[in-house]
């Protein structure tokens, strides 16, 4: 019987290949690459306002003080044995202070559960008294050596429940135990 | 006695001469997989690019800076980097202050500091010619996690004095937050 015409076999038919060498010659380039380029530790910003006592100008921070949200703003009190939350309502004490292990160091630490529940409480009677102000600012009231890891936990959770424009404030102990003093004359 | 065993018993089914290493074993047909090596690349690939950063600061390791950790998901800047040990503060990477019992009793600025912070703002204007330096008025803290309040707000305070009115606390942003 006579060849086809083109000459070519009827047998077997190659299967069709693609080439992966280029591909895997391109990954092991990218892949280094990128593994030393990659950033797994992603930072972020707490944008702080200043502290109270200081002002480039004052005008800013006299307009701040007259307006109603910074009337109605809380102000959390950490102190080197208590967690007080002051609001408009009322100051009420949030939390003791506890005794933790962070890296192997026992250290101060405050309930951070209390202070959402107060704040969560805080934030449902402002909604009811309040409704047309918001009230983004906070003030954190810290005694001198408060930790900054417990600083940025408490603004953490004031973020989480809409107050996410933090102010510091660090004073004393006496100046604030006499502030203390003055909101719960009993000595509570 | 047999011949000696050859070196290469199984051809080399990649690249070059494939077709003719093939040829000479016959049916000896070894073929290396590499359709899960790729699935594998490609997941890795994926996985890179989305961790891919070309913008951002670099971080320096070190056993005396250990950044607290937050949920807040603000964008972080380039702007002027300040460091803040329990044994220094750090402007711009140079070692301007040493942090001692004095250093926390204060209650104000630290001078030394301000004027460190100034000049940086002085030469800022003047290199980049900024008409608005508004724009350039902030600066990032990084705090370790045990540096007490006093020394922040001391840093803090030198910062708005010198006319840094913006200060950006740097943290780790949690997994899950945000985006």
């Amino acid at each position: 019987m006579a060849k086809p015409a083109s000459g070519r076999s009827h047998g077997k038919r190659r299967e069709p290949e693609i080439n992966l060498l280029p591909i895997m010659n391109l990954f092991c380039m990218i892949i280094p690459f990128l593994l030393l380029s990659a950033s797994f530790l992603e930072m972020s910003v707490i944008e702080m306002t200043l502290p109270e006592r200081i002002g480039t100008t004052g005008t800013d921070i006299t307009n701040l003080a007259r307006s109603e949200e910074r009337q109605l703003q809380p102000e959390v009190i950490m102190t080197g044995e208590r967690m007080f939350l002051r609001t408009v309502f009322g100051t009420k004490p949030v939390c003791n202070v506890i005794r933790e292990e962070r890296d192997g160091k026992p250290v101060n630490s405050y309930d951070m559960q209390a202070l959402t529940k107060a704040l969560e409480e805080f934030g449902g009677k402002l909604d009811r008294e309040f409704p047309t102000i918001p009230v983004r600012m906070v003030t954190i009231l810290v005694e001198d050596d408060v930790r900054y890891d417990n600083i940025v936990m408490v603004i953490d959770v004031c973020a989480e429940h809409g107050f996410d424009r933090p102010g510091l404030q660090v004073e004393t102990y006496e100046v604030i135990q006499g502030r203390l003093d003055s909101l719960f004359p009993g000595g509570d | 006695m047999g011949s000696p065993p050859s070196k290469r018993r199984l051809p080399l089914l990649l690249g070059h001469g494939k077709n003719k290493a093939l040829r000479r074993n016959g049916d000896k047909k070894v073929s290396l997989n590499l359709t899960s090596m790729i699935d594998m690349f490609t997941i890795l690939l994926i996985f890179l690019i989305k961790s891919y950063g070309v913008e951002g600061q670099i971080v320096t390791v070190s056993d005396a800076l250990t950044l607290p950790v937050s949920g807040s998901d603000g964008k972080m800047e380039l702007n002027l980097e300040i460091v803040v040990t329990k044994n220094s503060v750090i402007v711009d990477g140079e070692p301007v202050v040493y942090v001692n019992e004095e250093i926390l009793a204060g209650r104000d600025s630290i001078p030394v500091l301000v004027d460190r912070l100034s000049d940086h703002m002085e030469y800022t204007r003047r290199i980049r010619g900024i008409v608005d330096a508004g724009k350039y008025m902030e600066v990032n803290i990084r705090g370790d996690v045990a540096i007490p309040a006093i020394l922040l707000q001391r840093v803090m305070s030198s910062c708005a004095v010198a006319g840094y009115s913006r200060q950006n606390l740097i943290v780790i942003k949690t997994e899950g937050s945000g985006e």
